[in-house]
């Protein structure tokens, strides 16, 4: 083909009607994508408590954060790059995965500015000189400042990022949960009994964190998730029970072989990860959170209050703290919503999630846990009234935002 | 200086490659009166990234992280469909050079070459507002400063100065060759913006697994080094890429350079007759 003399060729005219018609698909593309992704540069009147924005400033080794508290609403950033590398800046949730905002490429001697809607909560920032590794990291505390974040907002809006927020949080407990549950698996399937104790319970905290979600897969919880006594005659007893009562085990128990052993790890992590899969698709409309929340709240009265859910190992309170996190996320995350139809129930539930949450801080110990046979009856009865107290707000939830 | 000056390298590589690429095709096809509309695309990626740009940046209003993220996310890969889809549509016309074709391959090309402005003006547009954002804060800080505007100008001319070199080495090529290659390395490319893509989609949230990385090797290869930013700004390479983004990047350009080489491979043997069956073929397959 070299040297081939090339045809030359001529193109017809485009028409100008086609040619408009062109502009307008791309201009009505372009405009409601760009219209709902804004945010107001300004602050939000009424949180002037700290004007201006919070300074960051970023060098080589430093990652200095003006504040350490702001109110909740419009956050605003003004990352300074005082290094000699590229830098980046996070803010990320309290868990250092999810990201609710950055801003890349902020070459040395510049200063960039993030705008984020931040409701009150535990937070994480990092300046990633080099934009490499994990970041130099700090705690950041947005309080309540009362202020409803944007009050004249779409309601609908609302609860939509609120859906979202939380359907990102199903997925990253469940993409935890795999990664844990495959450690523990390993542990447990080669005799690592130490181990795999010490994994349990707080790998366990990620499915009941998300346990109406994985319970709405009918198929996938009673093999990953039923207890002795609720056994059907006839069914196989897999998850994580039955390796809870192999690791703790009663007295008189014959110890599973490490086949069995073997298989139950086996069976457990191809379980958890078709549920990693399912839910990576799974459609989460606002009832199903509100409901979702209540039913989390239930499952500690029913299971954890009396100390059912773990017979062997006692390790219920972990469940307990879990699927009050999983309810708390939920209604914080319809909580802007809440706010704009009920504000005295999102109060009202404020206060009584912050109840129990002191309560149960009673009984950390480390990392973890009292166990749960440590507990007094009086003990356990005042967790039990406060669950109680909770559980009757919280099930106004999902028709104070749905209807 | 030499940091804000990598950047603006970065991006402007990203930006160029792809056009480069497809102006070389036309100059080759002698379709050189079709380059305005190419620098039309890019003009109006140009004029409308600095635009919102300025609009984010000096405006009452911003643009939320996860929104900047999904414009970003979601450009790169329509841009990725319509390279593809050039890529295939130059192996047509490419095989129907020699023939016969030529009221036939007008007519696909007026509609394809309409297509050149909108490919232009992604494979610029999608990193567009990421540097107008960049350059309107650096120009901010020309108060205090000028280096970090003058150092990111020049990146982004040095950026246009090899596009103009890769440009010129690409038309010494021989035709064939130049056939093949323009189109691997385009798809090359297109797998490593769709890879991009998707990261972004992930930042925002809107994709999972952001955090199971199938490979990091920013130690070997720090992101901010120059080969780093070479390395980003022609193959859009992340030293720290995820299993999503991998996955993606492999399922993209194995089947579609297997059907590109197939398609081209074909190409020289057949006679003109041959060739309406195969371009019939092709379009359907495209």
């Amino acid at each position: 083909m070299p040297g081939t003399p090339l045809p030359k060729m001529t193109l017809p005219k485009m028409t100008s009607r086609r040619r408009k018609s062109l502009a307008l698909v791309a201009a009505a593309a372009a405009v409601p994508l760009v219209l709902t992704g804004c945010t107001d540069n300004t602050k939000t009147p009424g949180s002037s408590a700290s004007a201006g924005p919070i300074q960051v400033t970023s060098n080589k080794t430093e990652c200095k954060v003006s504040i350490g508290s702001v109110p909740s609403g419009n956050l605003s950033f003004a990352v300074k790059n005082e290094g000699t590398e590229i830098t980046e800046f996070y803010l990320l949730a309290e868990d250092g995965l999810r990201i609710v905002g950055e801003v890349e490429n902020i070459g040395p001697g510049l200063t960039r500015n993030l705008v984020v809607t931040a409701p009150a909560g535990k937070y994480t920032t990092a300046c990633k000189p080099g934009m490499q590794g994990d970041g130099i990291r700090a705690a950041l505390e947005v309080t309540d400042s009362g202020n409803k974040t944007g009050v004249d907002a779409d309601f609908q809006k609302l609860v939509d990022t609120g859906v979202q927020q939380y359907t990102a949080y199903v997925r990253d407990q469940t993409e935890q949960l795999v990664t844990g549950t495959k450690a523990f698996a390993d542990a447990y399937a080669a005799g690592d009994a130490t181990k795999a104790r010490e994994l349990y319970a707080a790998t366990r905290m990620h499915w009941e964190r998300i346990e109406p979600v994985a319970e709405s897969f009918g198929d996938l919880d009673p093999k990953l998730d039923a207890r002795e006594a609720d056994l059907e005659p006839g069914q196989e007893w897999t998850g994580w029970h039955r390796a809870e009562k192999d690791l703790f085990p009663p007295a008189g128990y014959t110890a599973l072989t490490a086949t069995e052993r073997a298989k139950i790890a086996t069976q457990l992590v191809s379980d958890t990860e078709e549920l990693g899969k399912r839910t990576r698709t799974v459609v989460l409309p606002a009832d199903k959170l509100g409901n979702g929340a209540k039913e989390l709240l239930d499952e500690v009265a029913r299971g954890k209050v009396t100390g059912e859910e773990e017979i062997w190992s006692h390790t219920d309170l972990w469940d307990f703290q879990a699927n009050v996190d999983g309810a708390r996320i939920a209604f914080e995350n319809l909580k802007p919503a809440l706010a704009q139809k009920d504000p005295a129930l999102a109060t009202s539930l404020d206060e009584k999630f912050a109840a129990l949450q002191a309560e149960l801080k009673k009984y950390a110990k480390g990392d973890g846990f009292a166990y749960y046979n440590e507990l007094g009856p009086a003990e356990v009865q005042q967790l039990a009234a406060l669950v109680d107290a909770l559980g009757e707000p919280l099930s106004k939830l999902t028709s104070a935002v749905v209807l | 200086m030499t940091a804000n000056f990598l950047i603006g390298l970065r991006e402007g590589l990203e930006a160029t490659l792809v056009v480069v690429l497809l102006m070389a095709y036309l100059v080759k096809t002698g379709r050189r009166s079709l380059l305005p509309r190419l620098w039309a695309g890019v003009g109006i990626a140009v004029a409308v990234s600095i635009a919102f740009g300025a609009l984010l940046t000096f405006g009452p209003q911003g643009l939320t992280f996860a929104a900047q993220e999904a414009i970003g996310g979601g450009l790169s890969i329509v841009a990725v469909a319509l390279v593809t889809w050039m890529v295939f549509w130059m192996a047509r016309t490419a095989r129907s050079l020699g023939g016969e074709l030529k009221s036939q391959v007008d007519k696909l090309a007026d509609g394809a070459a309409w297509g050149l402005v909108v490919v232009a003006a992604l494979a610029v547009g999608r990193e567009g507002l990421e540097t107008a954002l960049f350059l309107w804060a650096a120009a901010q800080a020309a108060g205090e400063s000028s280096q970090p505007l003058l150092g990111a100008l020049l990146g982004l001319a040095v950026a246009a100065g090899l596009g103009y070199l890769l440009h010129r080495g690409v038309l010494k090529v021989n035709l064939s060759r130049f056939f093949t290659w323009t189109g691997v390395g385009l798809i090359v490319i297109a797998g490593g913006v769709l890879a991009y893509g998707i990261h972004d989609l992930q930042e925002a949230g809107i994709l999972p697994g952001l955090h199971n990385l199938a490979f990091d090797v920013s130690a070997a290869i720090p992101p901010s080094s120059w080969y780093g930013t070479l390395l980003k700004g022609t193959l859009n390479l992340s030293p720290a890429t995820t299993w999503l983004e991998a996955g993606a990047w492999l399922l993209y350009v194995i089947p579609v350079l297997y059907f590109y080489i197939r398609a081209n491979r074909s190409a020289p043997a057949k006679s003109s007759g041959n060739a309406v069956a195969g371009n019939a073929a092709t379009s359907k397959a495209a």
